[in-house]
């Protein structure tokens, strides 16, 4: 069974097959294990804005539906606003994943809350995953009963990718959607538009509908008069 | 029969493999029937590689010898079953519940025990004092209060304590429960009218354990029913044994008379783990898995996390998974490698002027006395102290934490280290500021 609570769609893209592993390959493992309810009972994901965290995130939960687990994806960027209690009953989730940990240090009833979740999840053999662009300790959290127990995981931290990886990545995302994408396209995308990686992957989604309606492959020229008619 | 050949070769690479290794690599297997071969699938291609490069022998060998099955028989490859059918190898029994006892609060973790519990100095009279309890429930010390800060092994006790009164007394009512669920179910009874129930629950135990009573802290209608429930135990010569992350009467927003009565048993604290006794528990932590972790690997861990043990426990783990992702052994190169990212975090968090700040507030001087030319003992003291902090928590150089008290010489530095070592032998005061400052800075 899947829940999700708020109005959070995972995104279709967000499996682990079409993740590039880059030097990422021993956190993928990590969360791969996690959502068959194995390894470390909390695993803490953190690294900068485009690293994948929220990628993986999703990937875990999704693969763990797949797997018939009882599972969340969590995102606090927008579940901040309901307040605490909306973490009612996620200590029965068999694996819960949970988004922008980061942002809720410091609010005492938040804290609790999660305190209780973690309890209760891992007292049943629950696995918990959460993601932050910080460390445990750099998020600052004001219940040490939270924070040393955060720490008690696995921790990973998600690298950024160099140049020649993103172009590897952008391929592996085209052509998990069926695009064939040349080198000296991915490398002219990369040397001409914004290089955080949700822009290039934003960008794909428009190159992908021009080239089907147009009928045309991802060339160099093809995809600059894409771009220059912006 | 699928399913005995499936546990045959389970069996097999058991006795092949280490236990991290098999909780790796074999357990996130899926294995479906097919005819005549064996089809397992595995979460990611890390588990197929690893499958194929380790146990295939194994496992052909196995499958030889049980079936009569043409060659190849046996397919490993990524993918997953919609249901976990009974094929599938055994999934991991989460914190089983040994005692199933009538009472339904918390479970009682059948891995915490006083054989598992590492001694140290920091920790043997609490020790002590629960192995007192568990041989002699209600009559030895009651109230059993265990005081001390977050990830210290107070839950590891109060859980050895249950599971010996168990195993010696099996239909024993001991419950462990986490304050934060007492109020919980308090609430919930009140909600659907069964707080009479709850009531009788709590009060027919022989036993309760509450942890980290510090979550009482405010929250009266809790507290009022704990004051009665806590009367009627303590009366009927049942033992309760409470931990807190501090002693009872530091805890703010609790009652004064629960705090008198917390008092009236004996309260034991527990205390940061000196360097020994943390190698020794990430070597104890590390056996249980069934990993081989040098010394000399358990020593660098433990000397560069000070805080707590859950922490120690983070990074082990961090290793240990890096070493059964790669299959490379784990050494002192290889263990600083795995926790590159970790300790950098830390080494951001500890810098020579927070140091300075955290040492001059501890004493209640200036950071400015600390860099100034001053001989006074009242200042020199903390100085050195500071210093010797600097050169255990950071990765400056001598010289570079002589630069940052004032431009003073690297040998002023080594002889700060040096004295403040000694005296940390011989002078308690000196000693305990130590340890205090270590911690408030690691924390």
């Amino acid at each position: 069974m899947r829940q999700l609570p708020l109005d959070v769609q995972l995104a279709d893209y967000a499996v682990f097959e079409s993740f590039y592993l880059g030097s990422n390959a021993a956190a993928v493992h990590a969360l791969g294990l996690a959502a068959a309810g194995e390894g470390s009972p909390v695993v803490w994901l953190w690294g900068p804005r485009g690293s994948g965290k929220s990628h993986l995130l999703q990937a875990c939960v999704s693969d763990a539906s797949q797997r018939q687990r009882n599972t969340a994806y969590l995102p606090l960027n927008l579940a901040h606003g309901l307040g605490p209690s909306m973490l009612d009953g996620m200590g029965q989730v068999d694996v819960l994943c949970i988004d922008d940990a980061g942002i809720v240090a410091g609010e005492p009833d938040w804290e609790r809350q999660l305190f209780g979740v973690f309890e209760n999840l891992t007292q049943h053999g629950g696995r918990l995953v959460l993601a932050a662009s910080g460390a445990v300790a750099a998020c600052r959290f004001g219940l040490p009963d939270l924070a040393s127990r955060l720490m008690s995981g696995e921790t990973y931290r998600l690298n950024g990718l160099t140049d020649e990886e993103r172009v590897a990545a952008l391929q592996l995302r085209a052509s998990w959607r069926g695009l064939e994408l040349p080198d000296e396209t991915g490398k002219y995308l990369i040397a001409r538009v914004d290089r955080s990686t949700g822009a290039l992957f934003a960008l794909l989604d428009r190159l992908d509908q021009a080239a089907l309606a147009a009928q045309k492959r991802l060339t160099v020229p093809f995809v600059r008069s894409v771009l220059e008619q912006r | 029969m699928q399913t005995s050949l499936w546990k045959r070769c389970i069996r097999e690479l058991r006795a092949d493999l280490s236990e991290q290794q098999f909780n790796t690599w074999i357990r996130p297997l899926q294995v479906v029937e097919e005819e005549r071969s064996l089809r397992l699938l595995a979460p990611n291609r890390f588990v197929v590689d690893w499958v194929h490069a380790n146990c295939m022998d194994q496992l052909t060998k196995v499958i030889g010898a049980e079936t009569d099955w043409p060659e190849p028989a046996i397919v490993v490859e990524v993918g997953r079953q919609g249901l976990l059918d009974e094929l599938a190898p055994p999934k991991p029994t989460p914190a089983p519940a040994r005692h199933d006892a009538r009472w339904s609060g918390g479970r009682l973790n059948n891995t915490y025990t006083f054989q598992t519990f590492v001694e140290g100095k920091s920790n043997q009279l609490a020790r002590a004092a629960a192995t007192q309890v568990a041989w002699n429930p209600g009559s030895a010390y009651n109230p059993l209060f265990i005081a001390g800060g977050v990830g210290l092994g107070k839950t590891h006790l109060m859980h050895s304590i249950a599971n010996l009164m168990l195993e010696r007394q099996p239909n024993a009512q001991v419950a462990y429960v986490h304050s934060e669920r007492f109020v919980g179910d308090m609430v919930k009874a009140l909600q659907h009218n069964a707080i009479n129930d709850f009531k009788r629950a709590y009060r027919s135990l022989d036993a309760l354990l509450i942890d980290d009573i510090q979550f009482f802290a405010g929250k009266q209608q809790s507290q009022e029913e704990f004051f009665h429930t806590f009367n009627a135990l303590l009366e009927g010569q049942r033992q309760i044994v409470l931990t807190c992350d501090r002693y009872p009467k530091e805890v703010s927003g609790l009652e004064e008379r629960l705090k008198s009565r917390f008092g009236w048993g004996l309260t034991v604290a527990i205390e940061p783990p000196e360097l020994e006794t943390s190698a020794a528990i990430l070597m104890t932590k590390a056996a249980a898995e069934d990993v081989d972790l040098p010394e000399e690997v358990a020593f660098f861990i433990a000397q560069r996390i000070r805080s707590n043990v859950r922490e120690l426990e983070g990074a082990l783990r961090r290793v240990m998974a890096n070493s059964a992702f790669t299959g490379q052994p784990i050494t002192l190169d290889f263990a600083k490698d795995a926790l590159r990212d970790l300790l950098a975090v830390q080494e951001k968090l500890v810098t020579i002027e927070n140091i300075q700040k955290s040492v001059a507030g501890y004493f209640k001087i200036r950071v400015a006395d600390l860099l100034s030319k001053s001989r006074r003992r009242s200042v020199t003291r903390p100085r050195q102290i500071a210093m010797s902090l600097a050169k255990e928590l950071t990765s400056h150089s001598l010289p570079e934490i002589g630069d940052a008290f004032g431009g003073r010489d690297h040998t002023t530095v080594l002889h700060a280290c040096r004295r403040i070592k000694a005296l940390r032998e011989t002078d308690l005061r000196v000693s305990e500021d130590y340890k205090n400052l270590l911690r408030t800075l690691t924390a």
